[in-house]
């Protein structure tokens, strides 16, 4: 029987969801989600609902590295065995492997989104907060699985993550590596050590952080605009008149990284910037995609910190997102790695994990 | 002639599906405000997308009909807009793989043959219903047809006449309605047509400015809304009585008018881009034959049968396949009764008699067909008598009695009997000695009155026949 959090993006229904946000003051969920549904026919216990940052949406410029997400410090703490959210930004996978939690981002279209706020849509995906890789992948095998409810998914209705392979080679993106403190290079060098490594080169890692941000903040955009006052949620009082309604409650509704959001993506989708932005950006994603070689190695290998600029970090945890690749992030060595691998392959990160822990 | 009308059609065809285009709720028209209605449909978050493939079936057999060029992979994009009939505010709908381009209808018109071609026919949801309290100043919202899947059909600037739009528009509605992709009714709203209208001097190369008008919901207001804008663009060319700008106008069919509907400048830029949460749409040969085989016949191609193989009429076969409601009536009474002679004319002379009564069409006649066809049978074998038949009709219409039964419990079967008949007309000479003795110096009229004495005698259940065959014998004094 497993203790298991929730984030407060995940619908319980009957009981208030609000994603962090004013706007969805008093809301209630109208559902459950089909991973609440699936945590629970396998005995485990929702213990807690976690505060969040509005939507999961972090600081974009200022570093807030140390404020920790309360979905990681009940697992740190030893409140919970689990907890579920949706790590957009490496936010969470960052924090987790820094304070000694690893978490594990699935394939895309693997976990059901179905009573998951919705922000980022053709990246959102359910992750786990947990004290293993193997034990946080026993958690995901009971949760994963296609769910008719979700229209994005792969038909799969059950994952065998414990399928072995022997031999693990491993990509090491020097280039990026060496932008890590001494500490992460020295750890990430005597990971590689373990494993046949090659040298890899992320063609386009210079603009991930931006194609992640004119798509996020695009899809951000448009998902929130059903937050409008009108038939749920916070309403302001003292309007006059529709569109005062509408400015009036998403003013005093909306934080301020969400409305930054959703400023640039209004813009990015305008008339006059979709090609140069939001077209330009969806082509380098399949690029991107397009640029990876899992011919030549099972996962590649990245540190969770390069610089003290949030944004510049942001490449970092990008590719996962963009691609809908399977990662985790822990501590090896007392610093924060980690590791990617291609779609449905999560079983490689795990046996690398136990290589390495071992 | 020295002006040119040039027109462009959009058509939005509500698609005949069960459910919704993106949940699993009821599409079906005339439900109590929001009763149709779940987390998805009212725009609450947490609720994917997950495509109706009804609809998808329905969206290419539109496509088979018109001749269009389906797309093989198809996809969904959001248009994003705030209004509160839009409960995300977005609006899912296709702009750049539409499930099908470069289609055409022909049509005929006292000109001729024309084919009208189409530009492409793409999926998307309808939006929320607006209403307006005027007594307390407020709106309220109804979401029972947020998200009930329609087909946008948009032709080229192909028309010329009104009577070349309505032609066309009864063309789409008879291929539409036949083929089961909607039941195409303007007055219910599930088949809505905007009209693109400009006017340029004959001859010219350039279009005029154009004005879309919204809000005709029947053919005859299309048609008046058409005239009225084209005159207007006429006068304003010949006075210069006002300058035409781009805009969308309403019709108002109480003044007959178009107004000007002031939308906002900054309103039109609607941020599309693929909808993520939908996976692309594949649509494959088989896909496609299997949606071509299932494809009822068509309404020409019934015609020609009701015509050629069933020898009806031209007059009732264009009645019966001028509406589907009607034809499938016919082919479903058929089923339990096959004399097509009989079956149409109980549709055409007395169905359509009692529906009229009832204030409906040959679209909203709705009735049980196997009791329609028990009754028509028992016209046919002599059991009742027409006028029987009659009202058993309009019982079976009101109460849904059933033919078969009701004649036995209310003892109407007709009464052939010639003796029993024979006295009663003797006793009503008798009674009618006064009339006889007319009838005998020349007065024929006579001759109903007696009829209809002798029928109310039998309680209206007689075969008239056998009672005009012993009346006139009777009268002649054999």
């Amino acid at each position: 029987m497993n203790r298991v959090v929730l984030e407060d993006c995940i619908m319980q229904k009957g009981i208030p969801v609000t994603a962090g946000s004013k706007i969805l003051e008093n809301f209630i969920s109208p559902l459950t989600a089909t991973v609440v549904n699936k945590l629970l026919d396998h005995g485990n216990v929702i213990v807690q609902r976690a505060k969040m940052y509005e939507f999961g949406i972090p600081n974009f410029f200022t570093d807030d590295s140390d404020e920790i997400p309360e979905a990681i410090k009940v697992v740190k703490d030893g409140v919970a065995d689990y907890s579920l959210c949706n790590d957009l930004f490496g936010k969470y996978r960052r924090n987790a492997a820094e304070t000694g939690c690893c978490y594990i981002h699935p394939t895309y279209g693997t976990v059901s989104r179905f009573g998951l706020i919705p922000l980022v849509s053709s990246m959102d995906q359910i992750g786990v907060v947990c004290k293993s890789i193997p034990e946080g992948l026993k958690l995901l095998s009971q949760i994963a699985g296609n769910d008719l409810e979700d229209g994005a998914m792969f038909p799969e209705k059950f994952y065998d993550y414990a399928k072995n392979k022997q031999s693990i080679s491993v990509g090491i993106p020097e280039s990026i590596v060496n932008k890590a403190d001494q500490e992460t290079q020295s750890a990430i060098k005597e990971f590689a050590e373990k494993f046949n490594s090659v040298n890899v080169d992320l063609e386009y890692f210079d603009v991930y952080k931006q194609v992640m941000m004119i798509l996020s903040c695009a899809e951000i955009s448009n998902n929130i605009s059903r937050y409008d006052g009108i038939k749920f949620g916070y309403r302001a009082s003292g309007y006059k008149g529709i569109d005062d309604l509408y400015i009036k409650t998403r003013s005093e509704g909306l934080g301020v990284e969400t409305k930054l959001a959703a400023i640039m993506g209004a813009m990015v989708l305008s008339k006059n910037q979709y090609t140069p932005y939001y077209e330009q950006a969806t082509k380098i994603r399949r690029l991107i995609k397009e640029s990876l070689r899992f011919d030549a190695y099972d996962i590649i290998v990245l540190p969770c910190c390069i610089s003290e600029d949030p944004y510049e970090n942001l490449s970092l945890f990008a590719l996962p997102n963009l691609v809908g690749l399977p990662c985790a992030s822990f501590s090896y060595k007392g610093q924060g790695i980690q590791l990617i691998a291609n779609v449905k392959n999560e079983n490689l990160i795990s046996t690398a994990w136990e290589v390495c822990m071992a | 002639m020295k002006y040119e009308v040039v027109m462009g059609l959009e058509v939005h065809v509500e698609l005949a599906t069960e459910s919704k285009l993106f949940c699993s709720c009821s599409a079906k028209f005339g439900a109590e405000a929001n009763e149709n209605v779940c987390p998805a449909c009212a725009g609450m978050p947490g609720m994917p997308a997950v495509t109706n493939k009804k609809a998808v079936e329905l969206g290419i057999a539109a496509a088979l009909v018109t001749n269009s060029e389906i797309t093989r992979t198809m996809f969904f994009d959001k248009k994003n807009y705030f209004y509160p009939d839009l409960p995300t505010g977005y609006q899912i709908t296709q702009l750049f793989a539409p499930i099908c381009r470069n289609g055409w209808v022909e049509i005929e018109t006292g000109e001729g043959k024309k084919k009208i071609t189409l530009k492409q026919i793409h999926i998307e949801e309808d939006a929320g219903k607006l209403v307006h309290d005027n007594r307390t100043g407020t709106s309220l919202v109804d979401f029972n047809r947020a998200s009930v899947p329609l087909v946008e059909i948009v032709s080229n600037p192909d028309f010329r006449t009104a009577e070349e739009v309505v032609t066309y528009l009864e063309k789409l509605r008879s291929l539409l309605s036949f083929a089961g992709v909607s039941d195409c009714k303007l007055q219910e709203g599930s088949m809505r047509c905007d009209v693109n209208i400009s006017v340029r001097e004959k001859g010219s190369d350039k279009l005029g400015t154009r004005t879309e008008i919204k809000n005709m919901n029947s053919m005859k207001a299309i048609a008046a809304a058409i005239e009225f804008e084209s005159q207007r663009h006429i006068d304003a060319l010949e006075t210069g009585s006002e300058v035409l700008v781009q805009e969308t106008r309403r019709w108002d069919d109480n003044i007959g008018e178009t107004f000007s509907m002031r939308e906002k400048e900054n309103a039109t830029d609607y941020r599309y881009f693929p909808n993520p949460e939908i996976m692309p749409i594949v649509i494959s040969d088989e896909w496609i034959s299997a949606v071509r085989e299932s494809l009822p016949e068509t309404a020409q191609d019934k015609y020609i049968r009701l015509t050629q193989k069933l020898g009806l009429s031209e007059y009732d076969s264009s009645i019966i396949t001028g509406s589907k409601n009607l034809a499938d009536i016919f082919d479903e009474t058929m089923k339990y009764f096959n004399k097509p002679k009989e079956v149409v004319n109980w549709i055409i002379v007395e169905l359509l008699a009692i529906a009229k009564g009832d204030n409906k069409g040959g679209d909203d006649v709705k009735i049980d067909c196997k009791k329609f066809a028990k009754l028509i049978e028992l016209v046919d074998n002599n059991t009742i008598n027409r006028g029987v038949g009659k009202k058993l009709l309009s019982l079976v219409w009101k109460e849904g009695i059933d033919p078969d039964v009701y004649v036995k419990e209310n003892n109407l079967g007709m009464v052939s009997d010639t003796d029993m008949i024979g006295q009663v007309i003797k006793n009503i000479l008798t009674m009618h000695s006064k009339s006889v003795d007319e009838y005998k110096s020349g007065n024929q009229k006579v001759f109903g009155f007696l009829m209809g004495q002798v029928m109310r005698e039998l309680g209206g259940k007689a075969d008239p026949q056998v009672i005009k065959k012993l009346l006139t014998d009777l009268l002649a004094g054999k």
